[in-house]
Protein backbone atom coordinates (compact mmCIF):
# COMPACT_ATOMS: atom_id res chain seq x y z
CA UNK A 1 0.00 0.00 0.00
CA UNK A 2 1.34 3.50 -1.20
CA UNK A 3 3.25 5.53 2.37
CA UNK A 4 2.05 8.91 2.68
CA UNK A 5 4.94 10.96 4.28
CA UNK A 6 4.33 14.54 5.37
CA UNK A 7 7.66 16.50 4.63
CA UNK A 8 6.10 20.46 6.16
CA UNK A 9 4.82 21.90 2.82
CA UNK A 10 5.59 18.55 0.32
CA UNK A 11 3.84 15.17 0.57
CA UNK A 12 6.04 12.37 -0.02
CA UNK A 13 4.03 9.38 -1.28
CA UNK A 14 5.53 6.31 -2.17
CA UNK A 15 4.04 3.77 -4.39
CA UNK A 16 5.06 -0.10 -5.27
CA UNK A 17 2.79 -1.08 -8.19
CA UNK A 18 -0.50 0.48 -6.39
CA UNK A 19 -2.34 3.61 -6.84
CA UNK A 20 -3.61 6.81 -5.14
CA UNK A 21 -5.74 9.87 -6.04
CA UNK A 22 -4.38 12.86 -5.17
CA UNK A 23 -5.83 16.62 -6.18
CA UNK A 24 -5.34 17.31 -9.81
CA UNK A 25 -2.18 19.00 -10.84
CA UNK A 26 -0.51 19.05 -7.42
CA UNK A 27 2.18 17.16 -8.67
CA UNK A 28 5.88 18.63 -8.29
CA UNK A 29 8.03 16.17 -8.98
CA UNK A 30 8.39 12.18 -9.09
CA UNK A 31 11.46 9.53 -9.09
CA UNK A 32 10.51 6.33 -10.64
CA UNK A 33 7.58 5.08 -13.52
CA UNK A 34 4.28 6.93 -11.95
CA UNK A 35 1.38 7.52 -14.52
CA UNK A 36 -1.03 10.71 -13.69
CA UNK A 37 -4.74 10.16 -14.84
CA UNK A 38 -7.62 12.10 -14.09
CA UNK A 39 -9.95 9.82 -11.48
CA UNK A 40 -12.77 11.01 -13.54
CA UNK A 41 -16.05 12.30 -12.32
CA UNK A 42 -16.49 12.27 -8.47
CA UNK A 43 -13.01 11.73 -8.04
CA UNK A 44 -13.60 7.95 -8.35
CA UNK A 45 -16.18 7.61 -5.88
CA UNK A 46 -18.25 6.30 -7.90
CA UNK A 47 -21.61 7.35 -10.02
CA UNK A 48 -23.55 8.09 -7.04
CA UNK A 49 -20.52 10.41 -5.89
CA UNK A 50 -20.52 11.77 -8.84
CA UNK A 51 -24.36 12.86 -9.11
CA UNK A 52 -24.62 14.24 -5.58
CA UNK A 53 -20.84 16.53 -6.50
CA UNK A 54 -22.73 17.80 -9.60
CA UNK A 55 -26.10 19.02 -7.21
CA UNK A 56 -23.92 20.29 -4.28
CA UNK A 57 -21.55 21.92 -6.45
CA UNK A 58 -18.88 20.39 -4.78
CA UNK A 59 -15.65 20.85 -6.96
CA UNK A 60 -13.16 18.11 -6.01
CA UNK A 61 -10.74 17.13 -9.00
CA UNK A 62 -8.67 13.95 -8.56
CA UNK A 63 -6.20 12.73 -9.91
CA UNK A 64 -5.07 8.81 -10.14
CA UNK A 65 -1.12 8.03 -9.50
CA UNK A 66 -0.18 4.48 -10.35
CA UNK A 67 2.88 2.87 -10.82
CA UNK A 68 6.23 2.68 -8.72
CA UNK A 69 8.72 5.34 -7.60
CA UNK A 70 7.97 9.00 -5.58
CA UNK A 71 5.86 11.27 -6.17
CA UNK A 72 6.05 14.35 -4.26
CA UNK A 73 2.94 16.37 -3.86
CA UNK A 74 2.09 20.09 -2.98
CA UNK A 75 -0.14 23.24 -3.77
CA UNK A 76 0.27 26.06 -2.98
CA UNK A 77 2.82 26.41 -0.50
CA UNK A 78 0.29 25.06 2.09
CA UNK A 79 0.96 22.88 4.88
CA UNK A 80 0.78 19.16 4.76
CA UNK A 81 -0.82 16.61 7.45
CA UNK A 82 -1.23 12.99 7.22
CA UNK A 83 -3.78 11.52 8.90
CA UNK A 84 -4.16 7.89 9.50
CA UNK A 85 -7.28 5.93 9.56
CA UNK A 86 -8.47 3.03 11.12
CA UNK A 87 -12.10 2.31 9.82
CA UNK A 88 -12.87 5.82 10.67
CA UNK A 89 -14.58 8.58 9.34
CA UNK A 90 -13.02 12.18 8.56
CA UNK A 91 -14.89 14.95 7.61
CA UNK A 92 -12.70 17.25 5.65
CA UNK A 93 -13.46 20.87 3.00
CA UNK A 94 -12.67 19.03 -0.44
CA UNK A 95 -10.43 22.14 -0.86
CA UNK A 96 -8.34 20.48 1.22
CA UNK A 97 -7.82 16.90 0.40
CA UNK A 98 -4.40 16.74 -1.25
CA UNK A 99 -4.22 12.67 -1.53
CA UNK A 100 -5.65 9.81 -0.16
CA UNK A 101 -4.53 6.54 -0.22
CA UNK A 102 -6.25 3.09 -1.50
CA UNK A 103 -8.77 1.55 0.42
CA UNK A 104 -10.48 4.66 1.25
CA UNK A 105 -13.81 6.20 -0.25
CA UNK A 106 -14.74 9.45 -0.93
CA UNK A 107 -18.15 10.60 -0.43
CA UNK A 108 -19.95 14.00 -0.47
CA UNK A 109 -22.21 15.16 2.45
CA UNK A 110 -24.62 18.17 2.69
CA UNK A 111 -23.27 20.33 5.33
CA UNK A 112 -26.78 22.62 5.03
CA UNK A 113 -26.77 26.16 6.39
CA UNK A 114 -23.12 26.02 7.29
CA UNK A 115 -21.92 25.67 3.64
CA UNK A 116 -23.82 28.76 2.57
CA UNK A 117 -22.37 31.46 5.54
CA UNK A 118 -18.79 30.33 4.91
CA UNK A 119 -19.66 30.57 1.39
CA UNK A 120 -17.81 27.18 1.04
CA UNK A 121 -20.75 25.74 -1.19
CA UNK A 122 -23.17 22.88 0.46
CA UNK A 123 -21.45 19.91 0.67
CA UNK A 124 -17.86 18.84 2.81
CA UNK A 125 -15.98 15.24 1.82
CA UNK A 126 -16.41 12.42 3.85
CA UNK A 127 -13.37 10.01 3.60
CA UNK A 128 -14.12 6.74 5.65
CA UNK A 129 -12.07 3.49 5.55
CA UNK A 130 -8.35 2.37 6.71
CA UNK A 131 -6.19 4.32 4.76
CA UNK A 132 -3.95 7.69 5.09
CA UNK A 133 -5.18 11.41 4.14
CA UNK A 134 -2.95 14.32 3.62
CA UNK A 135 -4.96 17.37 4.38
CA UNK A 136 -3.88 21.04 3.43
CA UNK A 137 -3.68 23.95 5.47
CA UNK A 138 -2.85 27.16 5.67
CA UNK A 139 -0.81 27.11 8.33
CA UNK A 140 0.35 24.29 10.42
CA UNK A 141 -2.84 22.38 10.70
CA UNK A 142 -3.83 22.72 14.97
CA UNK A 143 -5.75 19.09 16.15
CA UNK A 144 -8.75 20.39 18.85
CA UNK A 145 -10.40 17.57 21.10
CA UNK A 146 -13.79 17.66 21.83
CA UNK A 147 -15.16 15.64 24.67
CA UNK A 148 -18.59 15.35 26.11
CA UNK A 149 -19.65 17.91 28.63
CA UNK A 150 -16.75 20.77 26.54
CA UNK A 151 -18.43 21.42 23.62
CA UNK A 152 -16.02 23.42 21.39
CA UNK A 153 -16.56 26.80 19.40
CA UNK A 154 -14.52 27.88 16.18
CA UNK A 155 -14.74 29.85 13.42
CA UNK A 156 -16.26 28.74 10.25
CA UNK A 157 -13.06 29.97 8.09
CA UNK A 158 -10.84 27.83 9.89
CA UNK A 159 -12.32 24.95 10.34
CA UNK A 160 -10.71 22.13 7.98
CA UNK A 161 -11.79 18.93 9.21
CA UNK A 162 -12.90 16.25 12.06
CA UNK A 163 -13.38 13.02 13.24
CA UNK A 164 -15.24 11.19 15.31
CA UNK A 165 -18.57 11.02 17.34
CA UNK A 166 -19.22 14.68 16.72
CA UNK A 167 -22.10 16.92 15.98
CA UNK A 168 -22.31 19.91 14.49
CA UNK A 169 -24.14 23.08 15.12
CA UNK A 170 -23.84 26.38 13.67
CA UNK A 171 -23.82 29.59 16.57
CA UNK A 172 -25.29 32.93 15.44
CA UNK A 173 -24.14 35.11 17.10
CA UNK A 174 -26.20 37.97 14.95
CA UNK A 175 -28.05 40.93 17.27
CA UNK A 176 -29.17 44.50 16.73
CA UNK A 177 -25.62 45.34 17.01
CA UNK A 178 -24.75 44.18 13.79
CA UNK A 179 -27.57 45.16 12.08
CA UNK A 180 -25.77 48.97 12.48
CA UNK A 181 -22.54 47.44 12.33
CA UNK A 182 -21.37 47.73 15.74
CA UNK A 183 -20.32 43.63 16.04
CA UNK A 184 -17.33 42.06 16.81
CA UNK A 185 -16.79 40.35 13.47
CA UNK A 186 -17.40 36.90 14.83
CA UNK A 187 -21.33 36.39 13.34
CA UNK A 188 -21.13 33.05 13.30
CA UNK A 189 -19.33 30.23 15.01
CA UNK A 190 -19.38 26.40 14.68
CA UNK A 191 -20.07 24.26 17.90
CA UNK A 192 -19.26 20.80 18.08
CA UNK A 193 -20.32 18.30 20.78
CA UNK A 194 -19.80 14.91 21.57
CA UNK A 195 -16.23 12.71 21.65
CA UNK A 196 -13.91 13.34 18.91
CA UNK A 197 -11.04 15.78 17.35
CA UNK A 198 -11.09 19.26 15.16
CA UNK A 199 -8.83 20.10 12.63
CA UNK A 200 -8.27 24.24 12.53
CA UNK A 201 -5.89 26.47 10.57
CA UNK A 202 -4.67 29.46 11.90
CA UNK A 203 -5.81 31.56 8.65
CA UNK A 204 -9.41 32.43 7.97
CA UNK A 205 -10.15 32.12 4.27
CA UNK B 1 31.45 35.20 1.03
CA UNK B 2 29.13 33.32 3.00
CA UNK B 3 25.18 34.04 2.50
CA UNK B 4 23.79 33.64 5.79
CA UNK B 5 20.29 33.07 6.32
CA UNK B 6 18.43 34.98 9.38
CA UNK B 7 15.39 33.39 8.65
CA UNK B 8 13.56 31.11 6.11
CA UNK B 9 12.85 34.89 4.14
CA UNK B 10 15.71 36.69 4.60
CA UNK B 11 19.35 36.35 3.82
CA UNK B 12 22.47 38.58 5.74
CA UNK B 13 25.10 38.84 3.00
CA UNK B 14 28.90 40.81 3.86
CA UNK B 15 30.29 43.26 1.38
CA UNK B 16 33.80 43.88 1.35
CA UNK B 17 35.12 46.10 -1.28
CA UNK B 18 37.45 42.95 -2.83
CA UNK B 19 33.28 40.77 -3.18
CA UNK B 20 30.82 43.35 -3.99
CA UNK B 21 27.37 41.54 -4.41
CA UNK B 22 24.55 41.82 -7.14
CA UNK B 23 21.29 41.94 -6.16
CA UNK B 24 17.51 42.26 -7.55
CA UNK B 25 16.94 45.79 -7.58
CA UNK B 26 14.57 47.04 -4.36
CA UNK B 27 15.54 43.86 -2.20
CA UNK B 28 17.46 45.48 0.33
CA UNK B 29 15.69 45.65 3.63
CA UNK B 30 18.76 46.81 5.95
CA UNK B 31 22.49 47.52 6.06
CA UNK B 32 25.12 48.37 8.18
CA UNK B 33 28.39 49.95 7.38
CA UNK B 34 29.40 51.55 4.24
CA UNK B 35 27.54 50.35 1.42
CA UNK B 36 26.14 52.10 -1.85
CA UNK B 37 23.74 50.64 -4.61
CA UNK B 38 24.17 50.82 -7.89
CA UNK B 39 21.85 50.15 -10.78
CA UNK B 40 22.85 48.17 -13.49
CA UNK B 41 22.22 46.57 -16.77
CA UNK B 42 22.90 43.70 -18.75
CA UNK B 43 24.04 41.77 -15.67
CA UNK B 44 27.37 43.43 -16.39
CA UNK B 45 28.08 42.10 -19.31
CA UNK B 46 28.46 45.00 -21.51
CA UNK B 47 26.63 45.86 -24.71
CA UNK B 48 26.45 42.18 -25.88
CA UNK B 49 24.90 41.36 -22.61
CA UNK B 50 22.52 44.23 -22.58
CA UNK B 51 21.11 42.68 -26.04
CA UNK B 52 20.98 39.23 -24.83
CA UNK B 53 18.85 39.84 -22.17
CA UNK B 54 16.92 42.72 -23.94
CA UNK B 55 16.31 39.62 -26.96
CA UNK B 56 15.58 37.40 -23.73
CA UNK B 57 13.15 39.35 -22.24
CA UNK B 58 15.43 38.02 -18.75
CA UNK B 59 15.62 41.63 -18.05
CA UNK B 60 15.34 41.39 -14.33
CA UNK B 61 16.41 44.90 -12.70
CA UNK B 62 19.40 44.24 -10.79
CA UNK B 63 21.98 46.46 -8.52
CA UNK B 64 24.97 46.21 -7.21
CA UNK B 65 25.84 46.30 -3.56
CA UNK B 66 29.61 48.12 -3.09
CA UNK B 67 31.27 49.12 0.00
CA UNK B 68 32.34 48.01 3.22
CA UNK B 69 29.38 45.93 5.39
CA UNK B 70 26.57 43.46 5.78
CA UNK B 71 22.87 44.04 4.15
CA UNK B 72 19.98 42.36 4.62
CA UNK B 73 17.73 41.51 1.50
CA UNK B 74 14.37 39.82 1.03
CA UNK B 75 11.87 39.68 -1.47
CA UNK B 76 7.81 40.19 -0.97
CA UNK B 77 8.23 37.58 1.88
CA UNK B 78 9.50 34.66 -0.69
CA UNK B 79 11.20 31.96 0.83
CA UNK B 80 15.40 32.65 0.21
CA UNK B 81 17.58 29.31 -0.48
CA UNK B 82 21.30 29.56 -0.46
CA UNK B 83 23.07 27.71 -2.86
CA UNK B 84 27.09 27.62 -2.76
CA UNK B 85 28.96 26.93 -6.14
CA UNK B 86 32.29 25.43 -6.31
CA UNK B 87 33.25 25.91 -9.81
CA UNK B 88 30.24 24.31 -10.96
CA UNK B 89 27.28 26.45 -12.36
CA UNK B 90 23.75 26.82 -11.74
CA UNK B 91 20.88 27.18 -14.12
CA UNK B 92 17.81 29.34 -12.87
CA UNK B 93 15.13 31.95 -14.18
CA UNK B 94 16.44 35.58 -13.62
CA UNK B 95 13.47 36.31 -11.88
CA UNK B 96 13.97 33.81 -8.86
CA UNK B 97 17.42 35.21 -8.30
CA UNK B 98 17.82 37.54 -5.08
CA UNK B 99 21.52 37.62 -4.81
CA UNK B 100 24.79 36.60 -6.23
CA UNK B 101 28.10 37.66 -5.62
CA UNK B 102 29.54 39.66 -7.95
CA UNK B 103 32.48 37.27 -8.48
CA UNK B 104 29.96 35.16 -10.46
CA UNK B 105 29.80 34.84 -13.96
CA UNK B 106 26.59 34.85 -15.27
CA UNK B 107 25.16 34.33 -19.00
CA UNK B 108 22.03 34.63 -20.81
CA UNK B 109 21.30 31.27 -22.07
CA UNK B 110 19.18 30.25 -25.15
CA UNK B 111 17.51 27.15 -24.27
CA UNK B 112 16.22 26.80 -27.71
CA UNK B 113 19.70 25.35 -28.50
CA UNK B 114 18.65 22.05 -27.36
CA UNK B 115 16.49 21.85 -30.42
CA UNK B 116 13.01 22.34 -31.87
CA UNK B 117 11.77 20.26 -28.52
CA UNK B 118 13.54 22.95 -25.83
CA UNK B 119 12.15 25.60 -27.67
CA UNK B 120 8.85 24.34 -27.56
CA UNK B 121 9.46 23.70 -24.36
CA UNK B 122 9.69 27.19 -23.13
CA UNK B 123 7.09 28.43 -25.30
CA UNK B 124 4.28 26.03 -23.67
CA UNK B 125 5.31 26.39 -20.11
CA UNK B 126 6.00 30.35 -20.08
CA UNK B 127 9.13 29.87 -19.19
CA UNK B 128 10.44 31.81 -21.98
CA UNK B 129 13.08 30.89 -24.54
CA UNK B 130 16.43 31.72 -22.28
CA UNK B 131 17.63 30.64 -18.58
CA UNK B 132 20.68 32.46 -16.79
CA UNK B 133 23.27 30.15 -16.36
CA UNK B 134 25.51 31.22 -13.06
CA UNK B 135 29.20 29.67 -12.44
CA UNK B 136 32.13 30.01 -10.48
CA UNK B 137 33.02 30.36 -6.46
CA UNK B 138 30.01 31.80 -4.48
CA UNK B 139 27.06 31.95 -2.81
CA UNK B 140 23.72 32.25 -4.60
CA UNK B 141 20.43 33.31 -2.75
CA UNK B 142 17.37 32.38 -4.45
CA UNK B 143 13.15 32.86 -4.00
CA UNK B 144 10.70 30.62 -4.15
CA UNK B 145 7.22 30.03 -2.85
CA UNK B 146 6.93 27.88 -0.36
CA UNK B 147 10.34 26.82 0.23
CA UNK B 148 13.17 24.21 -2.20
CA UNK B 149 13.54 20.69 -1.72
CA UNK B 150 16.66 19.45 -3.37
CA UNK B 151 16.28 16.21 -5.33
CA UNK B 152 20.06 14.52 -6.28
CA UNK B 153 20.20 12.93 -9.17
CA UNK B 154 23.14 10.02 -9.62
CA UNK B 155 22.02 8.89 -13.26
CA UNK B 156 18.09 8.76 -12.79
CA UNK B 157 15.31 10.58 -14.59
CA UNK B 158 12.85 12.80 -12.66
CA UNK B 159 10.13 13.83 -13.55
CA UNK B 160 8.96 17.89 -12.40
CA UNK B 161 6.08 20.06 -12.88
CA UNK B 162 7.39 23.29 -14.87
CA UNK B 163 5.32 25.32 -12.77
CA UNK B 164 7.67 23.65 -9.76
CA UNK B 165 10.57 23.55 -10.99
CA UNK B 166 13.20 26.23 -9.34
CA UNK B 167 16.73 25.75 -11.07
CA UNK B 168 19.24 23.11 -11.45
CA UNK B 169 23.18 22.37 -10.52
CA UNK B 170 25.41 19.48 -12.37
CA UNK B 171 25.33 18.58 -15.54
CA UNK B 172 21.67 17.91 -16.11
CA UNK B 173 19.54 17.52 -19.28
CA UNK B 174 15.98 18.59 -19.30
CA UNK B 175 13.13 18.23 -21.49
CA UNK B 176 9.59 18.66 -22.05
CA UNK B 177 7.78 15.43 -22.29
CA UNK B 178 4.32 16.52 -23.37
CA UNK B 179 1.64 13.89 -22.78
CA UNK B 180 -1.92 15.56 -23.87
CA UNK B 181 -4.17 13.09 -24.70
CA UNK B 182 -7.80 12.83 -25.66
CA UNK B 183 -8.88 13.59 -21.87
CA UNK B 184 -6.87 17.00 -21.55
CA UNK B 185 -8.56 18.19 -24.70
CA UNK B 186 -11.98 17.60 -23.33
CA UNK B 187 -10.92 19.03 -20.06
CA UNK B 188 -10.36 15.68 -18.17
CA UNK B 189 -7.11 15.71 -17.85
CA UNK B 190 -5.14 15.17 -14.85
CA UNK B 191 -3.65 18.61 -14.67
CA UNK B 192 0.12 16.88 -15.21
CA UNK B 193 0.13 17.12 -19.11
CA UNK B 194 3.27 18.73 -19.25
CA UNK B 195 6.32 17.38 -17.08
CA UNK B 196 9.86 18.46 -16.96
CA UNK B 197 11.70 15.00 -17.78
CA UNK B 198 15.13 15.71 -15.57
CA UNK B 199 17.68 13.33 -16.03
CA UNK B 200 21.69 12.65 -15.46
CA UNK B 201 24.24 14.27 -12.72
CA UNK B 202 23.10 16.79 -10.31
CA UNK B 203 20.56 18.56 -7.89
CA UNK B 204 17.06 19.86 -8.98
CA UNK B 205 15.73 22.61 -6.68
CA UNK B 206 11.65 22.22 -6.58
CA UNK B 207 9.18 24.35 -4.95
CA UNK B 208 6.36 23.11 -2.92
CA UNK B 209 4.05 25.01 -5.26
CA UNK B 210 2.88 25.78 -8.49
CA UNK B 211 3.39 29.75 -8.82
CA UNK B 212 5.38 31.35 -10.79
CA UNK B 213 6.68 34.81 -10.63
Amino acid sequence: MAVLTADKKVLHADLEGDSLRAASGSMVAYTGKVEFKSAGMGGGGGLRAAIRQRVAGESISLMTCSGAGRVYLAQNAMDVTVVQLQNDRLTVESEHILAVTDGLQLDVQFAGLRGMTSGQGLATTTVTGTGQCAILSEGPLIALAVNPGEPLVVDPDVYVAGTGQTQMSLVSGVSWRSLVGEDGGEPFSLRFEGQGIVYIQPAER
Amino acid sequence: MPFEKVNSKVVRVPVTAQSPVLARRGAMLGYTGQVAFRPIHGQGQGVGGMIGTAMAGESNPMMATEGTGSVLYGFRGLHVTVIELTGDSLTVEADRLLAHDANLQTSVEFIGQGGIRSAVRGAMTGQGLFTTRISGQGSVALLSHGGTFPLQLTGETVGVDPQAYVGHTGALNVDLKASVGLRDIVGRGSGEAFQLHVSGHGTVYVQASEEKF
